[in-house]
């Protein structure tokens, strides 16, 4: 099973071990951790074999959702999942951080890995392959076979 | 709903009301059960533990928030809220009463929107010791609320003041 390159934004180390423990224990993916303590830190680890994000919002520095605008700004990281997992539950909210910073679902703290299974299991196939990136890859592979022909 | 210019000299019941259902909330999404509310709130004395702070906020006013929890009660919280019971003295004892006290501002945040109040979560930050004691120099009202969890006692200050 090839692994999924997982970015866990977070500025608790508390949280993010128990993004990565809810994720293990899941077993839809073999995820291989990069981890960041705020928005800044994950835009300088961030790079273009991140697949999938975790994403705090109320954090120093620069906040998740500014982080998440920042990553769509960037262009061609549409296919990339971003989940925010966070304290913030006003659907005021999660109307932002869904619809003007970009991410694809939100899960609230505390949660357990049963709440994130279920938000994030329509990304994974049986192999443990993030879906966006398949498709990604057989529509290039697509294109890239008409341009061929 | 809150009166948009609140009295200065008292918070008002409807906040009240709000942070103790916020604090049941919170610990039993954590502890996997509710959190008995004190109407007595016991004598003000020095505290052996964590107190994690925080605060709600808008232009106008701010609420802010000390979780305070005896030793006993943040060890018993940090295995309930990780699988393992952490050293109270590590830092990430103070990185859990932090997202905690973090969880329940977000709570709050939501309830007391609901009641006209909108406001945003600050960033939380802890302190660890023992003879700990709580003191508000420009004496804001404040209300001091006593709950009972599994693993023991833990009390929220809370305070109203205008925001500077």
């Amino acid at each position: 099973m090839a692994k999924i390159k997982a970015l866990i934004v977070d500025d608790s180390k508390i949280m993010r071990s128990a993004v990565k423990r809810a994720l293990n224990q899941l077993m839809i993916a073999d995820f291989e951790y990069v981890e960041a303590m705020n928005g800044e830190d994950a835009l300088d680890q961030f790079d273009n074999t991140i697949e999938i994000i975790f994403l705090d919002w109320n954090m120093p520095k620069m906040t998740g959702v500014e982080f998440s605008k920042a990553i769509r700004e960037k262009g061609d990281t549409s296919h990339i999942p971003i989940i925010m997992v966070t304290a913030e539950k006003s659907m005021g909210k999660v109307d932002i951080a869904l619809n003007e910073g970009g991410a694809n679902e939100y899960i609230t703290k505390p949660f357990t890995a049963d709440k994130m299974h279920k938000t994030i299991k329509r990304y994974f196939d049986e192999e443990g392959q993030l879906v966006t990136q398949k498709e990604t890859e057989e529509k290039k592979s697509f294109f890239s076979n008409i341009l061929k022909s | 709903m809150v009166e948009k210019t609140l009295d200065s000299r008292t918070i008002p019941n409807e906040i009240i009301e709000v942070v103790i259902q916020s604090v049941i909330n919170t610990f039993e999404s954590i502890l996997g059960e509710p959190p008995g509310y004190d109407e007595d709130s016991g004598p003000d004395g020095p505290l052996n533990g964590v107190i994690g702070n925080i605060a709600v906020f808008n232009p106008d006013s701010t609420l802010s928030l000390m979780l305070a929890m005896p030793r006993e009660t943040a060890l018993g919280l940090s295995e309930a809220f990780i699988g393992f019971e952490i050293p109270f003295e590590s830092n990430d004892m103070g990185d859990l009463i932090g997202e905690v006290s973090n969880i329940l501002a977000g709570e709050v945040a939501a309830n007391i929107e609901k009641i006209g109040f909108r406001g945003q979560s600050s960033l939380p930050t802890a302190t660890r010791g023992s003879d700990l004691t709580l003191f508000m120099p420009n004496k804001p009202p404040s209300k001091k609320l006593k709950f009972q969890g599994p693993h023991g006692n833990f009390w929220l200050n809370m305070a109203l003041s205008e925001s500077k």
